[in-house]
């Protein structure tokens, strides 16, 4: 077998998309074996699966403590945490909550202390209205976003 | 032993982060912006806490927000992850003042290491290779001149607090050397808040080798083997593999135990501990030269964990908590071939650019030898606000004609729609002649896109 011969092989099993192919006289054996870098076709996936076609499988359901974006009842308003820390309703434990249901706020009220690395940070109500709504009870730890208070906008 | 470990990141290294936790048995506290809420961390984690709006320096590189939600979730100990604040030794210093162990290097080793010239500074101490050039950082355009002139062009002016391939020109004359010095110098300052600039030698197309490195706090210090990340496009690490093809060819075999003694070096030098990485270019002649040292667990571990078969995460919580290494370096035994394609969310048949938006269809490949590290979903929408990686496949072959093979029916496998991804482009390279003979530098990607080759790339319709 000469170098025209193994060409003539190698020619055949291309055109018939034979991967593999073996030889073997008496005194000779042959073994030749298309690698995977031959054809330069790069396999792409838009091939529709048999499975799929069309059908998207189920988003993965979001867990419970991604802020709920609560649907909005009349013209009410939140206030949200600007920060994280832990919510305290009054500034010390023997005084009373800064607001309660019904309370009256502006702009420039403080509603609630968060605490973080022990400093005490006076938040603000940053808006006009009274309050109908308290969210967060005391002494509980709240993250960025999450709404503390309910305001109905005057 | 912690408790609780809160993670400090996002994407697919919170996702690793969390599993090494689990499977430790540790509570895991996810944080996340509000563009994170549906994100696969946030999902998987026992808690989450959101710490604000999606820019990152309103949520992942605000320190006060995550030692805040630390304090309220009550924890052990940080995990940073890569990127964001992983290397920050400020925020090191802060976990410890407030009594929260951080999973990574001690803030002493990061001081020591704090920038690319104090490094350099470092291994040439420890009588480690590096480019010529300046002492520390220069000052004016004399001096880089003068620089320029005693290691002779080109040259290449790097920013000192630089990363990620950003804040670095070529000069190859004293015209383009002075404007060069400017140019990066204000690059610098607007990137990284540093105008800082260092002058080197630089060196064309070179092979880029790294070694993971880790150690405890009783000072032992081991390597686990290189990683060959010649393969970038604009200086991004696109495929990753482990053992280099470059330190298998016979003429540099010497090479591999050489730098992996002079990785350990640098590391005890600057008393280093956990898990780290030491960057070394190789030049065409088997020459090499430190580069610089990366103080955290870094995206391509995985192929060092498959070809090693140690968890690197958990080695770094063990550390961590204070336990000794458990390796010496007659231990460690490379063992097969792992390769590691980096799947971004980008169009690689319109330059490159970002393809944020939902995910329709997912579905990962699999089988023996596969690995997907990865928090993408069927249904989930990519950020715009955050980098474009969204998952890394990674295969492990007895050897590297097996761990390619399987790369190229794993890339084919694997469907995303909705996006544009960079799968085909991976496949382009894992099909290119010159990457199978394993024969590349980091000139590779640009001549693969400038060359004949790109109707490779291009998806029949």
């Amino acid at each position: 077998m000469d170098l025209k011969d193994i060409k003539a092989i190698i020619d055949l099993m291309k055109k018939n998309s034979v991967t593999e192919f073996e030889l073997e006289k008496q005194d000779f054996k042959i073994r030749l074996k298309r690698g995977s870098n031959g054809s330069g076709a790069i396999a792409t996936y838009d091939d529709t699966p048999t499975l799929m076609a069309g059908q998207v499988l189920a988003a993965m359901p979001v867990a419970g403590s991604a802020p709920q974006i609560a649907a909005p009842v009349t013209n009410e308003q939140e206030i949200k945490s600007p920060m994280i820390g832990t919510f305290y309703r009054a500034p010390s434990p023997e005084s009373a909550a800064y607001i309660e249901v019904g309370s009256e706020v502006n702009p420039e009220t403080v509603v609630c202390i968060i605490e973080a690395m022990k400093v005490m940070n006076e938040i603000k109500a940053e808006a006009k209205g009274v309050v109908t709504q308290v969210m967060v009870e005391n002494a509980k730890p709240v993250e960025f976003g999450q709404p503390l208070f309910k305001i109905r906008p005057s | 032993m912690f408790e609780k470990v809160l993670v400090a990141n996002r994407g697919e290294i919170a996702v690793r982060i969390i599993r090494a936790c689990k499977e430790l048995n540790i509570r895991t506290v996810a944080i996340y912006s509000e563009a994170d809420a549906n994100s696969m961390h946030v999902q998987i984690a026992d808690e989450a806490i959101c710490i604000g709006t999606a820019p990152a320096s309103n949520s992942y590189l605000r320190i006060d927000r995550i030692i805040s939600a630390a304090e309220i979730t009550d924890v052990d100990a940080i995990h940073p992850g890569y990127g964001f604040l992983a290397e920050n030794a400020h925020f090191a210093d802060v976990c410890e003042s407030c009594n929260i162990r951080f999973i990574g290097p001690n803030s002493r080793a990061m001081n020591s290491l704090e920038d690319k010239a104090v490094s350099r500074a470092l291994a040439k101490k420890a009588d480690v290779p590096t480019p010529p050039g300046s002492e520390g950082v220069v000052d004016s355009e004399q001096d880089a001149l003068v620089v320029a002139k005693r290691i002779g062009y080109p040259v290449i002016i790097k920013a000192i607090a630089g990363g990620g391939g950003r804040g670095m020109r070529v000069a190859h004359n004293d015209i383009s050397l002075v404007k060069g010095y400017y140019t990066a110098r204000g690059e610098a300052e607007k990137a990284f808040g540093n105008s800082g600039v260092y002058v080197e030698k630089f060196i064309e197309n070179p092979h880029h080798v790294e070694f993971q490195i880790l150690g405890d706090n009783k000072g032992h210090i081991i390597h686990l083997g290189e990683r060959d990340c010649s393969i970038q496009r604009r200086n991004q690490k696109v495929v990753e593999e482990s053992p280099s093809p470059l330190l298998d060819n016979p003429k540099f075999r010497k090479l591999r135990e050489k730098m992996g003694k002079a990785a350990i070096k640098i590391a005890e030098a600057a008393n280093y501990t956990n898990a780290g990485t030491v960057e070394f270019i190789v030049d065409a002649e088997g020459r090499y030269y430190f580069l610089e040292v990366n103080k955290r667990i870094q995206v391509e571990h995985p192929i060092t964990e498959e070809v090693t078969g140690i968890d690197l995460v958990r080695y770094q919580i063990m550390l961590a908590m204070g336990e000794p290494l458990r390796h010496s370096q007659s231990d460690i035994q490379l063992k097969g071939h792992a390769i590691e394609c980096r799947i971004n969310a980008e169009d690689p048949f319109d330059e490159f650019r970002p393809s944020p938006g939902r995910i329709e269809m997912y579905y990962q490949p699999g089988g023996r030898g596969v690995r997907v590290d990865s928090h993408a979903y069927a249904g989930y929408t990519i950020p715009s606000a955050y980098d474009s990686m969204i998952g890394k496949l990674i295969t492990f072959g007895k050897d590297r004609r097996e761990a390619m093979d399987k790369m190229s029916r794993a890339l084919s496998e694997y469907m995303i729609t909705g996006i544009k991804t960079t799968i085909s482009f991976q496949q382009a390279i894992l099909q290119d002649p010159n990457f199978r003979r394993g024969v590349y530098s980091t000139a590779f990607v640009e001549q693969l896109l400038s060359g004949a080759r790109r109707e490779l790339i291009e998806v029949k319709a």
